[in-house]
């Protein structure tokens, strides 16, 4: 994992410094006057006047010894800022999974199990919609709906300053989980009607049902656990999209994590910062490959690593 | 057929909606929902404990609380920290923690025999910081040697190295030498730092220094005291109860400065009357003058639209070196349908740089009317004949040209192409290259561009220079006329206003029959407000709109 992260890292400072313009964009994008001393002093001040090597190179040093670097914009280092980001995207992302997988399973569950009813039209409608709908429309519309229309729901934040209370801020979490879980929840339910479909159809099936065990139980136990194996793999690897996906939901909803500051570090091209994140995301997408293939021998033990 | 039997279908739709139920529940128990907002007109009044807060939606999260070293607007900065002086809704300076502020008609700016400049400003008295240390004139001195010095990086350190002394006679009484004659002076200090928190660090320290950085360390002498920042929610500021105004000020106990990215977050946020207060976009201002309990407020900011034309380019010269020509292109600019079509008439149109509620603001400097024919029978007269295809064509060159395009900038960008498409009415081809936001201002700075559709943010003090000097530090059209240049130069120095105002007005002239830039419009900033917020005074200067906050009181 060590030589892949080191791999990542230089790729990722690359990319990064490639892009055209530097920290002191922000200075001059105010439209003020600012003088040219001042932009010098700025990039001498924060190294970006030295060589890329030499800046990966003092970036790579510091990092190896858990230091991140001071973040450009705010002065504070970047690890602590990650640190305290972490927990609210991490709540977004688990509520967003949790509400994804029940409602994904309830819907592919019962699809299959009705196939070509009309509930079965409808979560194929819906799924579609889910699939292709932009997140910040959608998120915008049940701001609309629930927020400005109903009044049920608050628009933005993680609760109310002076008034918060675990109602509140479960209130305040709920638009945010629905729009950042709905495209999973159409792929998920997709993928678990098909695979559900294709159990059912399966020779142990037709012995369970032979035996005389109950419906449910044919259903719920021998079909949906062999189905769930490639659902499994797919979530676990869909965790590092709800990751990224956090950027835009965050961005919506006001919510206070790392996607939000990703792209606040992007436009000020606060290189620490976008290196720390990047960072993050990549470890996350190593770590849920790996508990994609762990989930594939948990749920299938003919599956065994050596 | 294989049968589900146990799950009725009524249970379905159940399973679908339980969150939003169960969220509902919740709404109708308490929360946010049922709390302090109202569903229209703002997000109330005093509270339940009968505290005034005022809520307001943030476009960004800040970087720092040093008003000096931000990059950020500092409306929240300003709450809490004051300076000499601030500029009002009508543009002009006026004092804070100065009593009056320095000039040559009450004597408090002299000119000595040496060349040199001796300015007395007396401070307000009994003015102590949020921590009870009294505000002194030794704080001001000590906030000039920081901003003058390398290490501190203000972006306008250079206007304060003209100052050779600070000396303080007595507490209340600060004495600058200047090493000459510089009109800008009303607009520094416009915060001050607290010696007694500071004094011991040097600059490169106090640009670093996280406590007062995040607000943890940060006392100013202003009407609120900082009390909180979630990082990435909000920043809370509480009432100063020992503010130097008096006693009955601020009437306003608490502001929550929530921050709010996304410009249709915020004004959903609005319509749900969770704030008091929030900017919006141009385009957001026909619909929210429909909501009960909001009124629209569209403050002229002190920034101007313009189109530049660049003469730093081979192409660009062979095209634009003649000012027939450039006039030609700008008679074929309908800036009027800009304005009422595109930014649905709240702009006001500019014939100069200098902003229409400014006092040096001179009205007579010539429009460019839109007259589509004169400027086809100028392109004519310059010999730019109609090519195969429509556009102009002079010694086998066409007169087509690139403009420079900034993405993510809606509003410019739109301009940019209605100029596009009524250049095209006359001949003239204007192609687009449109780059991202840092990699633009790199293109921009560098000064190889053709022309390009951009704004400048003024301060309110009303020199130019910097933008159309030979060697104006932003001047980025290769902009150069010495006598122009003279005569901003000695405005520079002008003290007295009459004689400031008529250099100006004859400078406003010459940069419109230069044809090098066309002003579009003045900007304005469309803000949203409670019905229940009084006292607003929108300004569009630097110090913003929260420039008065002693004054707003909430129903």
């Amino acid at each position: 994992m060590v030589p892949l992260l080191l791999g990542i890292s230089i790729v990722l400072f690359a990319v990064i410094q490639a892009a055209p313009g530097g920290p002191e964009g922000a200075l001059l994008e105010s439209g003020r006057f600012i003088d040219p001393e001042v932009i010098e002093a700025y990039r001498v001040r924060l190294g970006v006047d030295q060589p890329v090597h030499v800046q990966y190179a003092r970036w790579l040093g510091a990092a190896v010894q858990g230091d991140l670097g001071v973040s450009f914009s705010t002065t504070r280092p970047v690890a602590e800022m990650i640190l305290e980001r972490l927990p609210a995207t991490l709540e977004l992302m688990g509520a967003a999974f949790l509400l994804a997988a029940v409602l994904a399973f309830g819907l592919g569950t019962l699809s299959a199990v009705r196939q070509y009813s009309w509930f079965d039209h409808l979560g194929t409608g819906v799924s579609f919609l889910g699939i292709a709908m932009p997140v910040f429309w959608f998120g915008l519309i049940l701001q609309l709906v629930f927020g400005v229309w109903l009044g049920w729901l608050p628009v933005a934040g993680t609760g109310t300053v002076g008034a918060t209370s675990l109602g509140d801020h479960l209130l305040h979490l709920v638009l945010p989980a629905l729009v950042l879980s709905f495209r999973y929840v159409a792929g998920w339910s997709r993928y678990l009607r098909s695979s559900l479909l294709q159990a059912l159809r399966a020779d142990y099936i037709r012995t369970a049902r032979a035996m005389g065990l109950p419906e449910r139980v044919v259903v719920g136990v021998h079909a949906l656990r062999n189905a769930l194996i490639p659902v499994v793999s797919i979530m676990a690897l869909n965790l590092a999209g709800l990751f990224s996906g956090a950027v835009i939901t965050e961005t919506i909803f006001a919510w206070p994590g790392i996607g939000r500051m990703f792209v606040q570090a992007m436009f000020a091209r606060d290189y620490p910062l976008l290196m720390g994140i990047l960072l993050l995301g990549s470890l996350m997408v190593v770590v849920f490959n790996l508990v994609a293939d762990l989930a594939y021998g948990f749920l299938d033990p003919r599956i065994r690593y050596e | 057929m294989i049968r589900f039997p146990s799950v009725p279908s009524a249970r379905t739709a159940v399973s679908l909606l339980s969150v939003l139920a169960l969220a509902a529940g919740a709404a109708a128990c308490g929360g946010e929902g049922g709390g302090d907002a109202s569903a229209t007109g703002g997000a109330g009044g005093p509270d339940a404990s009968g505290r005034s807060i005022l809520r307001v939606a943030y476009e960004r999260e800040i970087d720092v609380l040093n008003a000096f070293t931000s990059q950020n607007l500092v409306d929240i900065q300003f709450s809490m920290v004051e300076g000499l002086v601030t500029t009002d809704d009508r543009n002009t300076y006026i004092p804070v923690l100065a009593e009056e502020i320095p000039t040559e008609e009450n004597g408090l700016v002299v000119r000595n025999e040496d060349g040199t400049v001796t300015m007395t400003w007396p401070l307000q008295e009994d003015v102590r910081w949020h921590d009870g240390e009294p505000f002194t004139s030794a704080d001001v001195c000590f906030t000039w040697r920081f901003v003058s010095s390398p290490g501190s990086q203000v972006y306008n350190r250079h206007e304060y190295l003209g100052i050779q002394g600070c000396e303080t006679p007595d507490d209340h009484t600060v004495v600058f030498t200047w090493d000459g004659v510089y009109a800008y002076y009303q607009g520094l200090f416009e915060a001050m730092l607290p010696e007694h928190i500071l004094g011991e660090m040097s600059a490169e320290e106090i640009v670093n220094f996280t406590p007062y950085n995040r607000g943890e360390a940060l006392v100013g002498t202003g009407p609120f005291r900082f009390a909180e920042w979630r990082a990435g929610e909000y920043i809370r500021v509480v009432r100063n109860e020992d503010y130097w105004r008096g006693p009955d000020v601020p009437a306003i106990d608490e502001i929550v400065w929530s921050f709010v990215p996304d410009d249709n977050t915020r004004f959903n946020g609005m319509k749900a009357g969770r704030y008091h207060w929030a900017r919006i976009l141009p385009t957001q201002v026909a619909e929210a003058r429909g909501l009960e309990g909001y009124e629209v407020f569209l403050v002229s900011s002190n920034s101007f639209m313009h189109l530049d034309l660049s003469l730093n380019t081979e192409n660009a010269r062979a095209l634009f070196s003649e000012t027939g020509v450039r006039e030609a292109l700008f008679h074929a600019v309908d800036r009027q349908a800009i304005a009422d079509q595109l930014l649905e008439g709240t702009v006001v149109l500019a014939n100069t740089p200098i902003n229409h509620t400014s006092p040096f603001h001179n009205p007579e400097a010539p429009p460019v009317s839109y007259d589509p024919e004169l400027a086809r029978r100028m392109l004519d007269q310059a010999g730019w004949q109609p090519g195969p295809d429509g556009i102009r064509v002079k010694d086998g060159r066409r007169l087509s040209f690139e403009m420079l395009n900034r993405a993510g900038t809606a509003d410019r960008v739109a301009v940019a192409q209605v100029i596009q498409a009524q250049l095209k009415e006359v001949g003239v081809e204007a192609t687009f290259e449109t780059l991202e936001s840092a990699a633009w201002t790199q293109r921009w700075r560098s000064g190889q561009w053709e022309a390009l559709v951009s704004a400048w943010f003024l301060p309110a003090d009303p020199s130019v220079t910097g933008l159309y000097a030979c060697d104006g530090s932003n001047n980025m059209t290769g902009m150069c006329d010495p006598e122009l240049d003279s005569i901003m130069e000695r405005s520079d120095r002008y003290l007295d206003f009459d004689r400031r105002k008529a250099a100006l007005d004859t400078v406003q002239v010459m940069l419109a029959q230069a044809h090098r830039s066309l002003p579009l419009y003045f900007n304005v900033v469309p803000e949203l407000l409670s019905e229940g917020i009084e006292g607003h005074r929108g300004s569009g200067t630097n110090f913003g709109s929260f420039w008065n906050l002693w004054e707003w009181r909430l129903r």
